[in-house]
């Protein structure tokens, strides 16, 4: 069924608990094809327009859950948001981004999910629509499970800020062309509060954010005159984060195992640690 | 979360909620049994049940600009499932059934899209359009010809989905670069022809395509032009020739669809018949259908109409037996396709040497891993 307003969508998920929400279907149907899912009905979301769109609300922006990764990645968003079009610009090939959307993301919540650490660097809230109406939860609160969906609900709007600074997204694959995210790193400068934000994304099953570098980091910037940082704070920005993100690796790999779990996390975090200092760079530049 | 420590416990505590919420919905699953009511009109997609329970549901799906009923299907059937298995539609390919490959990609409202991933469903209301559609009046497309001309197809298993990616982007973009056209072929997996003889093509029919644009503009200039005394009758008439050439060279959808589908409607020889189909017939091309676009004749039997729809190309195909269609008899004469290496007659030399370059390059300058050091 395709109901056009949230309020009908709302309204057939109370009638029947049992039915699924789809939106671009891109990760629903990848587990129906897999039989790991059978629904036992289906609300197609795609039809609700006020979804698809987005709106200006004092000093933020009030994204539809229905926003495609297609439509992120156009030019008009990314002079808005960026980060977040760029995430959506390397999330997947087109038949993908073509169909699957901004709320389909993060109600999935993958590991890997690539609009995930830039609403978690965006400190983004989500409203979540339900038969009793509607609450804002921080897309932290949300991911991290302090604070999950209810039954009945759906994901209306994504709430992110208006900062007009730089933001940058970066994602490091394991081959070139699309595909999921390693290790991922959305940096937003908030130069109203003097701030550097900062998550990184699929070293653990929610963004991190770490907090002790974004300060450390923040404190090293010249935020009067044109913004610029030391390379070497730069480069021990990106130590600092891939410590704070990627735990300890092991003392070494047992014999005669090359590229075990120790090779694999000191990867990560050479990783992790580029992105991020390539990242606050190109945030600076 | 306020440093790695306290994150590492939020996720810990993440991942527990995570995996209780799994195991509420399998019990869920399991306890609710045969779901809602399904007379409840407020109850969403659900139907009256197949003899297993599952919610079934009857449709109507607009494909190629002609309406196909689909009845009694299963709600989790895709798109694809549907377009091949319900409506005999063979032309998207199954590949992986997750999205990965692209060989299934239809266009949906316009948009490519992986049609393993749409629930048919919910696409009821929506234009599809297949690679059944590209071929208009049972003659290849000019990137399918381009595709089958430049070395793009060797097993040939990609190229339906590999077709409709071009014509997506050659509709979006008339003259692509090199990394645009590899950036929106990026979804469409081929084992065999690392990407070359596909890149070659679009280039192909790009310039073609410009070609037949520009002849038609100044044609049509040159019959404007009153004091051209005698040579005007016959840039007249070429004028309506490159314009037509330059229709034809338009993706074949600007004609109402209507009365041209009663009429002429493309015959699909991919539509499967249980019963009927006795092996693949000569100068067919498991790809295009028919040859004849490439000077081979058709000779294929037409599959019977079906009245109910009278409409020729397409007959509503039962569920076919398992493993009782498209595999032909061993001893079956096999059909002489021109060799998929061999370049056709004119083509220009040093096309096929290319070395392979492995899977489309560039998608996005940040998707690099880091080198090591750096
Ligand atoms: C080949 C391939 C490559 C991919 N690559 C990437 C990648 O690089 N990066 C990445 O981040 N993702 C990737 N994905 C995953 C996927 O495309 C995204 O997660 C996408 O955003 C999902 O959106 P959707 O609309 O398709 O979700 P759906 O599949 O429609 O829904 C997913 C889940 O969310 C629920 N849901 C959806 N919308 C709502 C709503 N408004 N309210 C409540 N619940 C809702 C559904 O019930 C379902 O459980 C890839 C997928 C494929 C198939
Ligand atoms: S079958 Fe749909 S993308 Fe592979
Ligand atoms: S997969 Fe064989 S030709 Fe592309």
């Amino acid at each position: 069924m395709l109901p056009a307003s949230l309020d009908e969508a709302v309204t057939a998920l109370a009638a029947s608990p049992a039915a699924v929400p789809v939106a671009g279907g891109t990760d629903l149907m990848g587990a129906v094809n897999a039989g790991l899912l059978r629904p036992m009905a289906l609300i197609g979301l795609g039809r609700i327009n006020e979804l698809r769109g987005w709106q200006y609300q004092d000093g933020t922006a009030q994204l539809g859950a229905g926003l495609t990764h297609a439509r992120m990645g156009r030019p008009d968003f990314a002079a808005l948001m960026p980060a977040l079009a760029e995430a959506a610009r390397s999330a997947g090939p087109p038949q993908v981004r073509n169909a699957g959307t901004l709320g389909g993301n993060i109600v999935t919540a993958d590991p890997a999910g690539d609009t995930l650490p830039v609403l978690a660097a965006l400190e983004a809230t989500v409203t979540l629509v339900g038969p009793e109406g509607g609450r804002e939860v921080p897309v932290s609160h949300l991911l991290t499970g302090l604070d999950p969906m209810r039954g009945g609900e759906l994901l209306g709007y994504v709430r992110v800020p208006l900062l007009h600074a730089p933001q940058v997204f970066l994602k490091a694959t394991g081959r070139t062309g699309p595909s999921r995210a390693a290790a991922s790193v959305a940096l937003v400068l908030d130069p109203a509060r003097r701030a550097v934000r900062c998550a990184v994304g699929a070293v653990a099953p929610v963004p991190l954010r770490p907090l002790e570098a974004e300060q450390w980091v923040s404190g090293c910037i010249d935020w009067d005159g044109d913004r610029a940082i030391d390379p070497a704070a730069a480069a021990a920005f990106g130590e600092y984060v891939a410590a704070a993100c990627v735990p300890e690796p092991p003392q070494a790999d047992p014999e005669g195992l090359e590229g075990g779990p120790a090779a694999a996390a000191v990867r990560l975090r050479r990783t992790v640690s580029v992105l991020a200092r390539r990242a606050l760079g190109r945030a600076l530049k | 979360m306020t440093d790695a420590g306290t994150t590492n416990a939020a996720t810990t505590n993440a991942a527990t909620t995570n995996t209780a919420r799994t195991h509420a919905a399998t019990a869920d699953a399991a306890t609710t049994g045969y779901g809602t009511d399904p007379l409840d009109p407020a109850s969403g997609l659900s139907g009256f049940g197949g003899a297993d329970g599952s919610p079934r549901v009857s449709y109507l799906l607009r494909v190629n600009g002609v309406e196909r009923p689909v009845n009694g299907a299963w709600i989790g059937e895709s798109l694809l499932y549907v377009l091949r298995e319900r409506l005999g539609l063979a032309g998207a390919k199954g590949g992986c059934d997750q999205g990965e490959c692209g060989a299934c990609s239809v266009q949906l409202d316009g948009q490519l899209t992986a049609a393993c991933l749409v629930p048919a469903a919910l696409a009821a209301d929506s234009e599809i359009r297949t690679v059944e559609g590209l071929a208009a009046d049972g003659t290849a497309s000019d990137v399918q010809r381009a595709l089958a001309g430049s070395g793009a197809v060797q097993c040939g298993y990609c190229v339906p989905g590999m077709a409709m990616a071009v014509h997506d982007l050659l509709e979006r973009n008339h003259q692509p670069t090199e990394l645009q056209a590899r950036e929106a072929l990026c979804g469409n997996l081929c084992r065999c022809t690392g990407y070359q003889g596909a890149l070659a093509a679009v280039e192909a029919v790009a310039r073609s395509r410009a070609e037949a644009a520009e002849a038609a503009e100044d044609a049509a200039d040159a019959a404007d032009d009153p004091d051209d005394g005698t040579g005007g009758a016959e840039q007249a008439a070429g004028a309506v020739v490159a314009a037509e050439a330059a229709q034809a060279a338009e993706a074949p959808v600007a004609e109402p669809v209507g009365q041209a589908v009663q009429d002429e409607y493309p015959v699909y020889a991919d539509v499967e018949i249980p019963g009927q189909q006795q092996g693949e017939p000569e100068n067919y091309d498991p790809l295009f259908g028919p040859m004849d676009g490439l000077g081979a004749e058709q000779q294929f039997t037409q599959p019977q109409a079906q009245p109910q729809y009278a409409y020729p190309g397409y007959a509503q195909a039962p569920q076919p037996e398992p493993y009782q269609a498209g595999y032909p008899q061993p001893g079956h004469p096999q059909p002489e396709y021109p060799g998929p290496g061999t370049p056709p007659e004119g083509a220009e030399p040093g096309v096929y040497v290319l070395p392979h370059q492995g899977t489309p390059q560039g998608m996005h300058q940040n998707t690099h891993a880091p080198e090591a050091g750096a």
